[in-house]
């Protein structure tokens, strides 16, 4: 019992960063119809901006924000210089895109600095632990938890109170009867990548002190997780997309413990197994997006 | 107020709309009519701005609007409440109400929303339902109470009675008689080609992309021959 | 099998040696030119058969499979497995299971292990896909096979035992690599051939043609799961064969060695040069291969480029190590942006060759006969109803028709008519009712079995096969009903194209016909499934009234050359009232009137439901 509870904190630490990834993957799908494969960049460029500040002695109270920003800033940019030009197109084109795009920043990266990972250090706190009764809490989950789920219910706030969350929501439900109401798509768009980074770059906050280290391909690993976890929960629900980090993240967690040590090193393997055959039995995703209807 | 002409659409190369042409008065209510695969839906979203003519003009109020995208129009003062309704399904009603204003400025857009809740009571008591879940009278009228937030001072509607019971129809035609008495001006493509003649300051015949025929509503509805204006005879 | 050898088989194979001559003659010359680069070319020839053998599928089904190089990393292991030997396996995997350890076969029976053994793996996987309805554009299919990527990797880094492991892989003998390039060469060519008499061949079209438009080719019978296995499995056993050949060429294999990075690069391969094709394909492996080089050469040597030296400074920023990654990076981006359909979309050497060889043919001159129709098979549609949600669209409907007569539904919008006919060829499920068709009973079977039974239909949205010609548009239909229309007389393609005023379009793309050419084609196409009736969803939509006069006039011929009876939508009443010899009138899901042209023209009834019903008093 003890043991499941341990796995269910640490799979829900895990699961936090994953359903942040996943929200970001799912919030560009919603408005462009566009998987971004290119979503982990936004965390190997901050990587590298948080590398760079550390090391020039900058604190992490201020490294955290500058994470975020540059996240922002990388995602507009590869909107603007990539995706704006392949708006429309279909989904073949789309998806070469947003993986060619993944695939220049990892070269410019391998170009221009070198392909060896880049250390900086992580914030003392990190590898602290607490106990509750018979279980050790590691400080990093709880905090990493704490932060989604404010950042989640931040987001909700956003789509749900404000106007541009309006205006997000209406275009991906509809993207032209939203512009017959007004809502310009550049606006709606860049806002919706934008939010993506914010996104990011949170989980890319938390990635980042766990790693200590970034290089060139080190967007693939959280890419991967934000996408899978994304198209677990049903592409176009955002809320299957937090639904699905958190069945990502736990599922790791209890395979890894329950796999016998022979074969526990397979975990990887056996999580992308389960995630081929839910997309035999049920493409559409766990959370299958039934619109309201009227019976 | 609103001027086509020569407006030829394509889809690849079908010419749903040839050379096209109408004129919509301040104040008026003009009707469109004509059989299905006419092409008065492609007519009402050329000048929309949904669709790019090849050919062909549309100025509303004096300015050139021919192939402007639809969030330019709404700013001008031209707005449409597209077939088959489109209500956002997953927002509620008021969220639907609300985005319709969204060119619209806070304060006064809080104002509009309660003027649409004592005008449209039947919405009222549904306002946090999400819309997918209204019956399609009530998702017609928030269609229509939604294309007015923006204010506008051209409202099209395209089919607005579609799928409606008859019932529902008359509610439908009498909040357009409404409108009317407002002194709005509308611009409506109408399946329902007698009721809408009643309505009617004037109206255009559509067949086969071109306009056939053109009037006052008393002139084409006391048109014996009406039918087999729409058949082609 | 394949509707003309001429064009289908001997061009194909001529075609093929040729490329393999232009491909393996720029590779000789390249590696003439720049000095110590015949590893590079040897690789580039192995890679051409692998990413070749990624075009049959991913070029044909038009699905995007990011998973073919994880069967090569399953066929690259097996062929080492096999192939090394059990002194050189003792060093590492000496606890092998399945006594592999001592295992030692032939390289070429090594290959032959390789292959069967992927091959298994791909079928089960080809079950999977077709299960979570792929189809080209579908995500789930990408993701499975993205997925099937990382199991094999995963599987290689953690299965020491049988894989030697991440550190250590699997090597052979130093020195017992592959010792001359003749195996690549026969490799090459005959894969090269394969791919074009594949794309050629009777399942290459109809894996095109559902690529095309996947609901238009079930429309016209064809099965597209079923296309989509065999050009998995083909494309399957030859990225094997070249994965091995890879794999001996190398001398070793590391989980690594077949995994993202191949996968990347030999995608990029394929879009730049056109995934369409296997002549570009061909292209982007060369163009590739050669830009990689350069982008190495510059990035490390200087600035020496077959002995003209660049300027240092302004470009060393550009001119690193490492310039070679940015380079795919940079092209495969570019190419999306740019031009995603490939440098040579699907332009095929031997298929240009044909063109330009063509005798200049006649039409045939001798006009098709007319059937006559028998009633033999009626078609009986009773009680049908249809819900969507709480929407009634159909309520009780049923029509009737026989061979020897045009029936037309007519009715105004939202009336159910299109609705009708996807329940009768099996897009939508009513709740109740029947469809049968000369005694048998079609109600729930699948759209491309009700094609095949005799029920074939065009749609009111266009939905040709684009980047098909004219007549492989109608091949397709004549392809499906040569196998499962046997009893059926069917039509001569080129006596149908005649017919049908396409002659001089045939060997045109269908996108680049005007609409009334496409809406005839449509029709051909149909006709030339030779179905016992044509359903024809709204044929005149979009046309003016002198050509949906001309409309009647073409009906009437294709349903004569194969005898058929013809059920029309439409909501041109001029062109309903002058075809048809019985119409049906339907309001708000029912049936309101049915009769003849005149007494529906005259029906009070009819003329409300389009008028509009005037205010309840």
């Amino acid at each position: 019992m003890a043991e499941l509870l341990q796995n269910l904190i640490d799979g829900l630490g895990r699961g936090s960063i994953y359903a942040l990834l996943a929200l970001g993957v799912a919030v560009i799908f919603g408005v462009m119809h566009l998987l971004n494969f290119a979503h982990g960049e936004l965390i190997t460029v901050s990587g590298y901006a948080a590398f760079w500040a550390i090391n020039a002695g900058w604190s992490w109270y201020l490294t955290v924000p500058l994470i975020v920003v540059v996240s922002v800033a990388t995602s507009l940019v590869i909107e603007r210089i990539a995706f704006s030009r392949v708006r429309g197109a279909d989904d073949f084109t789309l998806l070469l895109t947003s993986f060619g795009v993944h695939f220049v920043v990892s070269a410019v990266f391998l170009l221009y600095v070198s392909a060896s990972f880049k250390t900086f250090a992580r914030p003392g706190w990190v590898t602290d632990t607490y106990s509750v009764g018979s279980l050790r809490v590691e400080v990093f989950d709880t905090v990493v938890i704490a932060v989604t789920v404010v950042a989640l219910i931040a987001t909700t706030l956003l789509l749900q109170r404000t106007m541009f969350g309006l205006a997000l929501r209406a275009a991906a439900a509809d993207f032209d009867t939203a512009r017959l109401m007004g809502v310009r798509s550049d606006s709606v768009i860049r806002g919706a990548f934008a939010l993506s980074g914010v996104l990011a770059g949170i989980a890319g906050v938390f990635w980042l002190m766990r790693a200590g280290s970034t290089f060139p391909t080190a967007g693939i690993n959280p890419m991967l997780k934000g996408v899978l976890a994304a198209l677990i929960g049903g592409l176009g629900s955002l809320r299957g997309a937090v639904l699905g980090g958190f069945a990502l993240g736990l599922a790791e967690v209890l395979l890894r413990s329950r796999l016998p040590d022979s074969v526990a090193s397979l975990t990887e393997g056996v999580v992308f197994l389960l995630i081929a055959l839910l997309f035999i039995f049920r493409p559409q995703g766990l959370v299958a997006v039934a619109h309201a209807e009227r019976v | 107020m609103l001027e086509v002409s020569g407006l030829t659409t394509k889809y690849g190369e079908i010419s749903a709309l040839r050379e096209a042409g109408l004129h919509v008065g301040s104040g008026e209510v003009v009707g469109l009519i004509g059989p299905n695969g006419a092409g008065k839906t492609t007519l009402l979203n050329s000048i929309a701005g949904l669709l790019t003519p090849s050919e062909g003009s549309v100025t509303f109020e004096g300015e050139d609007i021919t192939g402007r995208p639809p969030e330019d129009l709404v700013r001008l003062g031209l707005a449409l409440v597209p077939e088959h309704r489109r209500v956002f399904v997953d927002l509620t009603a008021e969220e639907n109400l609300k985005i319709g204003g969204v060119t619209t400025a806070g304060a006064d857009r809080a104002e509009l929303l309660e003027e649409m809740g004592e005008r449209f009571p039947m919405l009222r008591d549904k306002w946090t339902t999400p819309a997918g879940y209204l019956s399609g009278g009530e998702a017609q009228q928030l269609a229509i109470a939604r294309a007015l937030m923006s204010e506008p001072r051209l409202l099209m509607m395209d089919e607005p009675s579609l799928g409606l019971a008859p019932i529902l129809v008359d509610v439908v035609f009498d909040l357009i008689e409404s409108l009317r008495a407002q002194g709005r001006t509308l611009l409506v493509v109408e399946q329902n080609a007698t009721r809408m003649l009643d309505l009617a300051d004037r109206a255009y015949v559509l067949r086969s992309g071109e306009v056939v025929a053109e009037g006052t509503g008393a002139e084409l509805r006391g048109n014996k021959d009406l039918f087999d204006t729409f058949v082609g005879n | 099998m394949f509707p003309d050898l001429r064009r289908d088989v001997l061009y194909p194979i001529v075609g093929g040696v040729v490329l393999f001559a232009l491909f393996v003659g720029f590779g000789l010359v390249y590696q003439g030119q720049l000095g110590g680069a015949e590893r590079l070319v040897t690789f580039a020839l192995i890679d051409a058969v692998i990413v070749l053998g990624i075009q049959i599928y991913v070029g044909n089904t038009g699905i995007l499979s990011f998973g073919h190089i994880g069967f090569g990393a399953i066929a690259g292991y097996a062929f080492a497995l096999s192939a090394i030997s059990p002194a050189e396996k003792a060093k590492r995997i000496s606890d092998a299971p399945f006594g592999l350890a001592d295992v030692q076969l032939s390289p070429w029976l090594a290959v032959g292990v390789a292959v069967a053994a992927t091959l298994v793996v791909a079928f089960v996987v080809g079950v999977g896909l077709a299960r979570s309805g792929a189809e080209s554009g579908a995500v789930s299919a990408t993701v499975i096979t993205l997925a099937l990527l990382f199991v094999t990797h995963e599987v290689a880094r953690n299965w020491p035992d049988l894989t030697g492991g991440d550190r250590a892989g699997l090597s052979f003998r130093i020195g017992g690599t592959l010792d001359s390039r003749v195996p690549i060469y026969v490799a090459l060519l005959v894969t090269i051939v394969i791919a074009r008499l594949y794309a050629q061949s009777r399942s290459g079209r109809l894996a095109v043609a559902a690529r095309e438009d996947n609901l238009a080719s079930r429309a016209m019978g064809v099965n597209p799961l079923v296309q989509q296995m065999v050009a998995l499995l083909i494309s399957v056993a030859v990225v094997s064969v070249g994965a091995s050949l890879r794999v001996y060429e190398k001398g070793s294999i590391l989980p690594g060695d077949l995994f993202f990075n191949l996968t990347l690069v030999t995608l990029v391969m394929l879009i730049v040069g056109g995934r369409r094709s296997v002549t570009g394909t061909l292209l982007g492996v060369a163009v590739i291969t050669a830009g990689r080089e350069l982008a190495r050469r510059l990035g490390q040597d200087g600035f020496e480029v077959f002995g003209i030296g660049l300027d240092d400074a302004p470009l060393d920023w550009i001119f690193r190590e490492n310039l070679k990654s940015v380079f795919l990076g940079v092209s495969m981006l570019g190419f999306m942006i740019w031009r995603p359909s490939g440098l040579l979309d699907d332009w095929e050497l031997d298929r240009w060759f044909h063109a330009r060889s063509a005798r200049s043919s006649e039409p045939p001159t001798d006009p098709l006969p007319i059937l006559e129709p028998d009633d033999s098979t009626p078609l009986v549609v009773e009680g049908v109803n249809v819900t969507f949600g709480g929407f009634r669209a159909l309520t009780d409907v049923g029509i009737e028709a026989r061979k020897s007569e045009v029936v037309g539904i007519i009715g105004p919008n939202g009336a159910g008519k299109t609705t009708l006919l996807n329940v009768i060829t099996g897009l939508v499920e009513s709740s109740s009712g029947s469809v049968v068709l000369g005694g048998a009973d079609l109600t729930s079977a699948p759209s491309f079995e009700i094609a095949r039974s005799g029920l074939v239909r065009t749609f009111q949205n266009l939905r040709l096969f684009t980047a098909l010609t004219v007549r492989e548009n109608v091949e397709v239909s004549a392809l499906v009903a040569a196998t499962s229309r046997r009893h059926q007389p069917s039509p001569d393609v080129d006596g149908l194209l005649a017919a049908a005023g396409l002659w001089e379009h045939r060997d045109r793309r269908a996108r680049e016909l005007d609409y009334g050419t496409s809406r005839r084609l449509e029709l051909a196409r149909a006709t030339a499934m030779a179905p016992a009736y044509l359903l024809l969803d709204e044929p005149t939509s979009g046309m003016s009234d002198s050509e949906s006069l001309l409309m009647i006039e073409q009906v009437r011929r294709m349903a004569g050359l194969v005898g058929a009876g013809v059920v029309v939508i439409d909501h041109d009443l001029n062109f309903i009232i002058g075809i048809c010899d019985r119409i049906y009138c339907l309001d708000c899901g029912e049936v309101i009137a049915h009769g003849s042209p005149a007494e529906i023209q005259a029906d009070p009834i009819v003329q409300a439901a389009y008028l509009g019903a005037a205010a309840q008093a």
